[in-house]
């Protein structure tokens, strides 16, 4: 397990290093002058631009430079945005939380959805079930998510008027700022409407997260599908057959077990795309999260934030993927090694 | 009364091409307490027949038989609930490759409390566990595991190959079966470990007068240890009776092939000289010879054999075969 971690970090610790590496480039690649595209001093005198490129040692070899963008980076200095010139680790920080919310509340619809539907396909396989399961995935996936977004708006918003359509909670609440999570920011507060400002959000964060857990669920389905499948396969089920179990028995001991463990490490990768997803429908929904920020730093040709922006993100995602890792090796015996009982 | 009474069992496996016929008329009787080896080739359908017996095949296999009988009972007329309930009460089976018959995410312990049968535990549900418990160590102690507790602890890779038959052969012995069927228990195994295996086997079966249906392709390695012999060839039963008979004096071209094959059987044959083998191989089962199977392979093989035989049966030693050997002896 000590080797299984250390490989972790270390890999984490060179794919950082190849991300930051990146993010620094962009800013020679992109139009302009590196020094503002770095810092997102666009308003800036010339001495002001010569003292900038004093301290971000543009004059220096490119090591250096890369050297005191890693150092800048490690304080939490990732400059201004060119379009507000506010400070982007500011505006990360109230950003983030929003879309790690939403994104983890639509894992978790997602799994909840697809993992226990994919398993009833297999073991119901060759029925109608499993070809009704099927094709439901096969329509969800196949479904755009703006277009599903908006289809939504109109029905359960516009037409219906259950759910509201933009936002994360109403105005009407004011919640204070403690950790950028909305949910755990309101059950701190102290407000003598707690409550119904839990409700408020809850509503506001239903249409969002069904929105971009539908394509992740599907493949989540047939992930659990096929997993399944190979389980009730195996030699030791048909051995447990033999013991005198039920078949509800066999599923809920052996085969349920076996089939998550195979599944974890591709929740892990579908993650990346749960976080397209979510971008997307940030836009969608006027969703104040890191997704949307980014959509609208590309539209507005704001070059500091979208490398930060970007190297912020994947980090993120890569964070998700060691930590289904860890869990994959706690879960799964055959990955912890020494041998005894003999 | 015989235990299992099996006549003219016939298996098929559904293919996108057609039915194949993998398991042709096979008949087979076990009496209690007895030790009998099913013999044949790796393809032979051993261990389908075994597994249709256990009723564990999935559905593209389809079972027919004219009689199946256990302990009296016509398995056939009860519906499937009924037959598995029976089976799995009285009867067991041990695999080959042991240890991926083991679920790999769970402990030992675990799957061994599991196949303990609740009608042996008494008292109110909270102190059962500990019951189940007892039970599986003496069940660990009874297939000689010493070290119960690291046992009970272990995850089967965690265990040798041997180990984990000789779990297998616990979690068998949970419902105390009156059958155990036990296919190829020492296949990919050492040949030390292979010898305590069946030491285990013979001893279960001399101390607790439970029949054991031996299924192997190594003819003189189930001889010390069996009472009766049946040898199949491809799908086709070849010949049943018991290990001196069928050693001293086999009445089918297949079986005396099978011996004269062996190195051990032939101890008078000269150094460095050629083993008597059948032309050809076993045949693939999409390309079966009509009548009997071994016909293009048989040496005594003439016009009538392309319509398969009937068993003929000379005071309990059956045979499968228009030109027995019998007049030869």
């Amino acid at each position: 397990m000590l080797q299984f971690t250390f490989r972790r970090l270390s890999l984490f610790f060179f794919t950082m290093l190849l991300l930051s590496l990146l993010s620094f480039s962009l800013s020679y690649f992109f139009p302009g002058d590196a020094i503002i595209n770095l810092s997102g001093q666009v308003n800036a005198s010339q001495e002001e631009l010569a003292l900038l490129s004093q301290q971000y040692a543009m004059h220096e070899s490119f090591f250096s430079q890369y050297w005191h963008y890693l150092l800048r980076i490690f304080q939490g200095d990732m400059g201004i945005s060119m379009a507000s010139q506010l400070p982007i680790s500011d505006e990360i920080a109230n950003l983030l939380p929003a879309t790690i919310e939403l994104s983890i509340i639509s894992l978790i619809l997602a799994m909840s959805l697809g993992i226990p539907l994919g398993f009833i396909a297999a073991i119901f396989h060759k029925r109608a079930i499993d070809n009704i399961i099927l094709s439901f995935a096969i329509v969800g996936y196949s479904i755009p998510v703006f277009w599903l977004g908006l289809f939504l708006i109109l029905i359960f918003s516009i037409q219906l008027a259950w759910l509201p359509s933009a936002g994360n909670i109403s105005l009407l609440f004011e919640i204070p700022h403690v950790t950028g999570f909305l949910f755990i920011d309101i059950l701190l507060s102290n407000s003598e409407y707690k409550w119904q400002a839990f409700y408020n959000a809850l509503a506001h964060i239903i249409l969002p997260a069904s929105v971009i857990a539908i394509a992740p669920a599907t493949v989540f389905i047939r992930l659990a599908r096929s997993a399944m499948m190979e389980v009730l396969a195996t030699s030791y089920i048909k051995a447990a057959k033999t013991k005198g179990l039920t078949n509800a028995q066999i599923i809920y001991r052996h085969a349920i077990r076996n089939a998550l463990i195979k599944m974890i490490r591709h929740i892990g990768l579908q993650f990346s795309h749960l976080i397209t997803f979510a971008m997307i429908t940030e836009v969608i929904f006027n969703w104040p999260g890191i997704g949307r920020w980014l959509i609208e730093s590309i539209y507005q040709r704001d070059y500091t934030a979208i490398q930060s922006g970007l190297l912020v993100l994947s980090s993120f995602i890569f964070i998700v993927h060691i930590i289904t890792d860890f869990i994959y090796a706690t879960l799964n015996p055959l990955a912890r090694e020494n041998k005894h009982g003999s | 009364m015989n235990l299992l009474d099996i006549r003219n069992l016939s298996i098929e496996l559904k293919t996108k091409n057609g039915t194949i016929l993998a398991v042709d008329r096979v008949s087979l009787t076990m009496k209690e307490g007895e030790v009998r080896g099913l013999v044949g080739e790796s393809g032979s359908g051993k261990s389908i027949l075994a597994q249709a017996i256990m009723g564990i095949l999935d559905e593209r296999w389809k079972v027919h038989a004219d009689r199946f009988h256990w302990r009296g009972i016509d398995l056939l007329a009860l519906p499937w609930q009924e037959r598995k309930k029976i089976i799995t009460q009285d009867v067991a089976m041990i695999f080959q490759e042991p240890m991926a018959c083991l679920d790999p995410t769970t402990t030992i312990g675990e799957q061994l409390e599991e196949a303990v049968p609740n009608c042996q535990l008494s008292g109110y549900f909270w102190q059962r566990s500990k019951q189940r418990k007892l039970a599986v160590i003496n069940l660990l102690h009874k297939v000689g595991i010493k070290n119960h507790l690291k046992c009970y602890h272990s995850y089967p890779h965690q265990l040798t190959e041997a180990f984990c038959q000789r779990v297998m052969i616990a979690i068998a012995l949970a419902r105390q079966p009156l059958l155990l069927i036990a296919d190829e228990p020492t296949a990919a195994m050492e040949s030390t470990n292979q010898g305590q295996i069946f030491r285990l086997l013979a001893s279960l079966n001399q101390l607790k007068n439970m029949s054991i249906l031996l299924i192997s392709h190594d003819l003189e390695n189930v001889t010390h240890w069996t009472n009766t012999i049946t040898v199949m060839y491809s799908g086709q039963f070849v010949e049943a009776g018991t290990t001196k008979q069928i050693f001293k004096s086999p009445y089918h071209p297949y079986t005396k092939a099978l011996l004269d094959s062996s190195p051990k059987a032939n101890v008078e044959l000269p150094p460095k000289s050629r083993l008597m083998t059948l032309p050809g191989s076993i045949p693939v089962l999409q390309h079966l010879p009509i009548g009997c199977r071994l016909g293009p392979r048989c040496p005594r093989a003439q016009k009538k054999c392309v319509q398969a035989p009937k068993t003929t049966n000379y005071h309990g030693h059956q045979v499968n075969c228009h030109y027995s050997l019998k007049d030869t002896y």
